[in-house]
C-alpha cells in the first residue's frame, strides 16, 4: 500500500517537472524565433505599413514584392542590380572553399595520426594557431600576399583566404576523428598492398560521413557569413552576399525600403539554415562519434 | 637455413630496448607460437615478420630473401589482427578481395579465389553482408578468409582468439589446427594463453621481458623448462615449487624440505652428484607428478611416498585437486577424482621423481 502511494506521488510530480521544463523550453525557443517572425512579417508587406505602423502587427496587404526587389532590382552598391549576383558570387566562393578545406582537413588528420613523423605534435600545434587567432591580424599581410598572387580583389582570392584559414579548424576535427580509427585497418591495408593515397580514398574517406558533415557545416556557416574577409579582399565583382546585404542596408540614396532589408536578410540567411537543417543531425552526431569512441 | 629465418633481431625504441637479440628458425610447415605475458614483445616481433615495424639490428628473412627494408605488401605473407582489422566499409566479399585488387588480379580469378576460399570457411552466406552485421566467430573467419586468399608463404596471427567468449575460443582453435593440417602451412602465431600456445603449436618460444626464454616443442616446454620463468609460465595449474636443501650421499642425491608439520623429509633426486651437496635449490614438479600412491605413474622409476596433512581438496570432476604444504609452500596435487583425501587428514602423496626439475634460487635457471 505504502510503496504503490509513494510510487504514485513519484510519476505525478515528475509530471509536474516535466510539463514545468517544457513550458521553460518553450519560452525560450520562442523568444529564439520571435526577430526571425517578425524578419518574416515585415518582408512580406508594402513599405507604407513599416514606416506608417506598427513593425510588430501582421501585414494587412500581403505581398511578396519586396523579395523579388531585393533578389533581382534593389540598388546595390551602384548598379540597381538586386543581391541576385552577390548571392552567386557567394556560392562559387564558398563551394570550393568547403571542399578544399575539407579535403586538406582530411588529409591532415590522416597525417597527423596514421603516418606520424617527427615533430607532428608541433605541426599540429602551428595549425591550430589558425583557430584562435584574430583575423584582424592578418588581414594586412593577407592583402599583400593576395596582391603578390595576383588574386587581389577577385573570388579566387577570396577562396584561397576561406581555404587557408579553415583548414585549422578542418584538420582538427579530422584529427580527432581518425584518433580513434583504429591503426590495424591501416596496417592490415598495408600488408594488401594499399599504398597512401589507396588507403585514404578506399578505407579512411568511406568511413568518415559524419565528421565530413561536420566539416562542411561548419565551413559553409563560418564562410558564408564571414563579412571581415570579404569587405577587405572582394571588389565590387566579387563582394559575398555579406558585404552587398550591408552595402543595401547602408545605401544612402532614396528612402530606405525596410520590407526589402528584410527580405534581403532572410535571402542571407537561407543557405546556411538549409544546411543545418539537411545535415545538422550528422552534425550532432559527428561532434558525438570522437567523444564515445575515443 | 629456414623457411623463415629471424637472426639476431633487435627492436629498440629510442634507448629502450623491447627485443634482444632474437634467433629463431621456422621450417616450412611449422606453426610457431610466440608466447609470454603482456609487454614482452611478442607482437613487436610479429610485426616485425609482417614489415608493420622496423628491425633496429639483425636479419629477418623468409624463403632465403632478406626481408629488411621490404614493404608488408611485397614480402607474400598475410596477417590475422586481434581486433580483425576488417574494412567497416566494404562487403565481406570486398574485404577478402581487397588484397588481391591492390595486386592486381583480374575480377574473375578474385571471384574464383573469394569463392574457394568463402567454401573452404564456410562463410559463403556472409559475402554480401558487412563487417558490422557479424557476429565475432564470423568476423574472426572473416578475418582468416582475407589472409587465407592470397595463399601466402607465412601467415601472421596476433592474438586472433582472445576477442571471443571462452566456448568460442576452444572451437575456433580447434578450427585453426584443422586448417593448418590441411593446408600445411607456415604460421607464426602470437598468444599469452600458454593452453592456446600448448595445443596449436608444433613449437613454442617462450618470450619475457624481450628475450627468448626458450625455444622447443611443447613437450620440451612442458617437461623440461629452461628456467623458472617457463616453468611457471607454462601450465595449470601451474607447477609446484619447492624450496629444498640438496645433500650427497655416495651416489645419490637427496633433495631436503618439511611437510606441514614442519618435520623433514627428504626426496631422492635423479642428478649427477658433482657440486650439489649442502646447495638450496628449488624443486619444480608439476601437479600431476604429485599424485595418490594409486594414480601414480606405473611407468615411473622412481617414486617417492611422503605422508602430509591435506588443507584443501578441489574437486574437478575428473580429477580432485589437493592443496597440502611442503617446505612452507603451498603445493597442487592431482588425485583421481575418487581419491581418499579430505581436509585435515594425513594422506599419502606420491612424488613422481622423474619428472622433478630443479632450479638455481638466485639464477633462476634449471639445474637438473
Ligand atoms: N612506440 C613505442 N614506443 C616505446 N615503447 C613501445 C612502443 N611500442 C611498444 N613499446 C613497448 O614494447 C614492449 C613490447 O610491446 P608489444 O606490443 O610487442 O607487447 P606484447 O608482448 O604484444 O604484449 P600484449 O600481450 O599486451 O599484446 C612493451 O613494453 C611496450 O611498452
Ligand atoms: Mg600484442
Amino acid at each position: 500500500m505504502m510503496a504503490i502511494a509513494s510510487t504514485d506521488t513519484a510519476i505525478r510530480s515528475g509530471r509536474v517537472t516535466r510539463t514545468f521544463l517544457y513550458l521553460v523550453l518553450l519560452l525560450f525557443a520562442l523568444f529564439y524565433l520571435l526577430p526571425f517572425a517578425i524578419m518574416v512579417m515585415n518582408s512580406m508587406k508594402p513599405l507604407d505599413e513599416i514606416t506608417g505602423g506598427n513593425m510588430m502587427a501582421f501585414p494587412t496587404d500581403w505581398t511578396l514584392e519586396p523579395w523579388r526587389k531585393a533578389w533581382s532590382e534593389a540598388q546595390v552598391g551602384v548598379d540597381a542590380t538586386g543581391l541576385r549576383p552577390y548571392f552567386y558570387n557567394s556560392l562559387i566562393m564558398a563551394i570550393p572553399a568547403v571542399m578544399l578545406s575539407t579535403f586538406f582537413g582530411a588529409l591532415n588528420g590522416y597525417v597527423l595520426t596514421k603516418w606520424q613523423f617527427r615533430g607532428h605534435n608541433i605541426v599540429f600545434g602551428l595549425l591550430l594557431f589558425s583557430c584562435f587567432i584574430p583575423f584582424q591580424i592578418v588581414l594586412i599581410p593577407m592583402a599583400r600576399m593576395l596582391g603578390i598572387f595576383g588574386l587581389a580583389g577577385s573570388t579566387g582570392g577570396l577562396i584561397l583566404v576561406h581555404f587557408v584559414y579553415g583548414i585549422g579548424f578542418t584538420t582538427l576535427y579530422f584529427r580527432n576523428y581518425y584518433a580513434a580509427f583504429p591503426t590495424e585497418l591501416i596496417r592490415a591495408a598495408q600488408i594488401d598492398g594499399a599504398g597512401f593515397f589507396r588507403i585514404f580514398w578506399r578505407i579512411l574517406l568511406p568511413s568518415s560521413g559524419p565528421i565530413i558533415a561536420v566539416s562542411f557545416i561548419w565551413q559553409f556557416t563560418n564562410i558564408w557569413n564571414d563579412f571581415l574577409f570579404g569587405a577587405s579582399f572582394a571588389d565590387f565583382s566579387s563582394q559575398p552576399m555579406t558585404v552587398a546585404l550591408n552595402n543595401l542596408v547602408q545605401s544612402s540614396t532614396g528612402v530606405k525600403e525596410y520590407n526589402v532589408h528584410f527580405a534581403g536578410a532572410i535571402y542571407a540567411a537561407i543557405p546556411t539554415l538549409l544546411v543545418y537543417i539537411v545535415a545538422g543531425r550528422y552534425f550532432v552526431r559527428g561532434l558525438m562519434a570522437g567523444s564515445v569512441k575515443g | 637455413m629456414g623457411f623463415l629465418d629471424i637472426r639476431n633481431a633487435t627492436k629498440a625504441y629510442g634507448s629502450v630496448q623491447v627485443l634482444h637479440e632474437v634467433d629463431i628458425t621456422v621450417e616450412e610447415g611449422e606453426f610457431l607460437v610466440l608466447v609470454g605475458p603482456s609487454g614482452c614483445g611478442k607482437s613487436t616481433l610479429l610485426n616485425m615478420i609482417a614489415g608493420l615495424e622496423d628491425i633496429t639490428s639483425g636479419e629477418i628473412s623468409i624463403k632465403g630473401q632478406p626481408m629488411n627494408g621490404v614493404h608488408p605488401s611485397k614480402r607474400n605473407i598475410a596477417m590475422v589482427f586481434q581486433s580483425y582489422a576488417l574494412y567497416p566499409n566494404m562487403t565481406v566479399g570486398q574485404n577478402i578481395t581487397f588484397g588481391l585488387e591492390m595486386h592486381g588480379v583480374p575480377k574473375t580469378k578474385r571471384d574464383q579465389a573469394m569463392a574457394d576460399v568463402a567454401k573452404l570457411l564456410q562463410i559463403e552466406p556472409l559475402l554480401a553482408r558487412k563487417p558490422g552485421q557479424l557476429s565475432g566467430g564470423q568476423r574472426q573467419r572473416v578475418a582468416m578468409g582475407r589472409a587465407l586468399v592470397r595463399n601466402p608463404d607465412v601467415f601472421l596471427f596476433d592474438e586472433p582468439l582472445s576477442n571471443l567468449d571462452a566456448k568460442l575460443r576452444v572451437d575456433m582453435r580447434t578450427e585453426i589446427k584443422k586448417l593448418h593440417q590441411k593446408l600445411g602451412t607456415t604460421i607464426v602465431y602470437v598468444t599469452h594463453d600458454q593452453i592456446e600456445a600448448m595445443t596449436l603449436s608444433t613449437r613454442i618460444a617462450v618470450m619475457n621481458g624481450g628475450y627468448v626464454q626458450q625455444l622447443g616443442t611443447p613437450k620440451e616446454i612442458y617437461d623440461n623448462p629452461a628456467n623458472l620463468f617457463v616453468a611457471t609460465f607454462m601450465g595449470s595449474p601451474s607447477m609446484n615449487l619447492i624450496d629444498v636443501t640438496l645433500r650427497v650421499e655416495g651416489n645419490s642425491v637427496f633433495a631436503d624440505t618439511t611437510d606441514a608439520k614442519g618435520a623433514r623429509i627428504s626426496l631422492p633426486i635423479n642428478a649427477s652428484v658433482n657440486g650439489l651437496d649442502g646447495k638450496n635449490a628449488i624443486l619444480g614438479l608439476r601437479p600431476e607428478a604429485l599424485t595418490d600412491v594409486d594414480g601414480s605413474d606405473a611407468r615411473a622409476t622412481q617414486i617417492a611416498h611422503v605422508p602430509n596433512e591435506v588443507t584443501v581438496t578441489e574437486p574437478a570432476g575428473s580429477d580432485t585437486f589437493v592443496t597440502t604444504s611442503f617446505g612452507g609452500k603451498d603445493c597442487v596435487a592431482r588425485m583421481r577424482a575418487d581419491a581418499d583425501a579430505k581436509p585435515g587428514e594425513r594422506v599419502t602423496f606420491a612424488f613422481n621423481m622423474d619428472k622433478a626439475v630443479l632450479f638455481d634460487p638466485e639464477t633462476e635457471a634449471r639445474i637438473a
